[in-house]
Formats: structure tokens, C-alpha cells, sequence
């Protein structure tokens, strides 16, 4: 049945949310699926796959930000690529897990070493991807 | 194949985060990202119980631990971090937005491998 909330809230917008997000995270997935399969992965070695993906999708998810707030996108946009496309390239569970399998094979040393690459390296990189944005904008 | 089924068990998991995400974060009613945080230690979990079970997944069980990875986010984390205030001055928040989480998100990846291994 339609009702009033229909005339100022089309359906199709929230259609539209999930198929962006829906997508994006297919194209996200996939992308940090292929980036995974080229690099190394040993579960004593440092992971430097996940890392390389974590790092770069947090400097693009600040340099997509940064460019958003001048150029007005949609929030079609927004739910397509921060929170669809890198949202789902970029992994925690990974983090999680694979700083946990360190630490299970005696690397203390490399669980370390990633737990701060990945925090401070993350945090970096967003705020870096964030000056880029306003730079190029 | 794998990275077919990883993808769209990602994608699932991506939509799954958005709404989970956000009905958390309407609920708290809060400029701490709760919502995130939530997401991505139970992913982490979920991660955990998984690779307890099968170190080396396939079908479902592979699925499932492509589900986490699109159900989990870092980009979203680092961001929301930096909001909380990172310059000029590392605020409380940031710090335990950071922290927490991190240390938080190795114990749940342990504690689900213990309960599956």
C-alpha cells in the first residue's frame, strides 16, 4: 500500500543504498581478494598483504572525503565507494586474526610491529589521503 | 572461483555492516563510532570461529570467512579516529578509539579459534 512517505521518500532510494553498497562491497571484496593472492601469506610472517590493503584503502578513503566535501557529490557516492567499495577492500577481522596467529607462532616481536604499522600507519595514511583531497580539489 | 565466492560473500557482508552499523549508532546516540567498533569485533569473532574449524576453508566455510572481510571495515576505523581528533592534538578518545579496539580485536579472533580449534 502506498502511503504519504512515499511521495517525499521514493522507494527507489533505498533500492539504490543497497545496491550501491551491495556492489561496491562485491567490487571491494574482489579487489582485496586479487591484491591478497599476488603478495605473500604465511601465518609466521609479517602480513604484509592486509597491510598494503588496509593502508591504501585508508589514505583513498581520506582522499575520497576530502574531494567530497567541495565537490558535492551524491550520497549514492558516499554509500558506493566509503562505504561499499573500501569499505569492504580494507579488512579488520584480518587484522585481528592474523596479529592473533603472530603471537600463536611466538612473534610477539611482529604482532607488535603490526598492531603499529597498521594503527598509527592507518591513521597516517587517512589523514594524508585527506590533505591530497583538498590539495587536488 | 574462490575469489568469485569471496566476493560475493563480501558483498553480503558489506551490506550487512551498513545496516547493522548504522542501527547500532542511532541506538547509542553517540560521537563515539560504537557502530563500527561492534561491527568489526564480532567480524573478528566470526574470523576466529571460522579458521578455528578449517585453517584452509572451502565452500560454505569460505564464504563465511568472506562474509567477514566485507562485514568488517579498517578504512571506516582509521577515519572515524581521526574525527574523534588526532591533531594538532591526540585526544582521549582517539586513543582508546585506537587502542581499545585493536587490542580488543585480537582477543575476539583468539577467543573464536579457541572455541572451533
Amino acid at each position: 500500500m502506498p502511503d504519504g512517505s512515499n511521495i517525499r521518500r521514493p522507494v527507489s532510494h533505498r533500492w539504490g543504498a543497497l545496491v550501491a553498497v551491495v556492489g561496491g562491497g562485491f567490487i571491494g571484496s574482489l579487489s582485496r581478494a586479487a591484491v591478497a593472492s599476488a603478495l605473500p601469506n604465511n601465518p609466521d610472517t609479517f602480513p604484509l598483504a592486509t597491510l598494503v590493503i588496509n593502508l591504501s584503502g585508508s589514505l583513498l578513503l581520506g582522499l575520497y572525503l576530502a574531494r567530497r566535501q567541495r565537490a558535492d557529490v551524491t550520497r549514492l557516492s558516499l554509500q558506493f565507494w566509503a562505504i561499499g567499495v573500501l569499505g569492504s577492500f580494507t579488512t579488520f577481522s584480518a587484522f585481528g586474526f592474523e596479529t592473533f596467529q603472530l603471537i600463536e607462532a611466538s612473534r610477539a616481536d611482529l604482532a607488535v610491529g603490526y598492531i603499529a604499522a597498521s594503527t598509527l600507519g592507518g591513521l597516517l595514511a587517512a589523514i594524508l589521503g585527506g590533505r591530497l583531497g583538498r590539495v587536488m580539489s | 572461483m574462490r575469489m568469485a565466492m569471496i566476493a560475493i560473500a563480501g558483498s553480503f557482508g558489506a551490506l550487512a555492516r551498513y545496516q547493522l552499523s548504522a542501527i547500532i549508532q542511532r541506538r547509542t546516540q553517540s560521537s563515539v563510532p560504537f557502530g563500527t567498533a561492534v561491527v568489526n569485533l564480532v567480524g573478528a569473532f566470526g574470523l576466529g570461529l571460522v579458521l578455528g574449524s578449517d585453517p584452509n576453508p572451502t565452500g560454505p566455510l569460505l564464504m563465511a570467512a568472506g562474509f567477514t572481510g566485507g562485514f568488517t571495515t579498517f578504512s571506516t576505523w582509521m577515519i572515524e579516529t581521526a574525527r574523534l581528533g588526532i591533531l594538532p592534538k591526540l585526544t582521549t578518545r582517539a586513543t582508546l578509539n585506537l587502542t581499545v579496539l585493536a587490542i580488543f580485536g585480537v582477543a575476539c579472533a583468539a577467543l573464536g579459534y579457541h572455541l572451533t580449534s
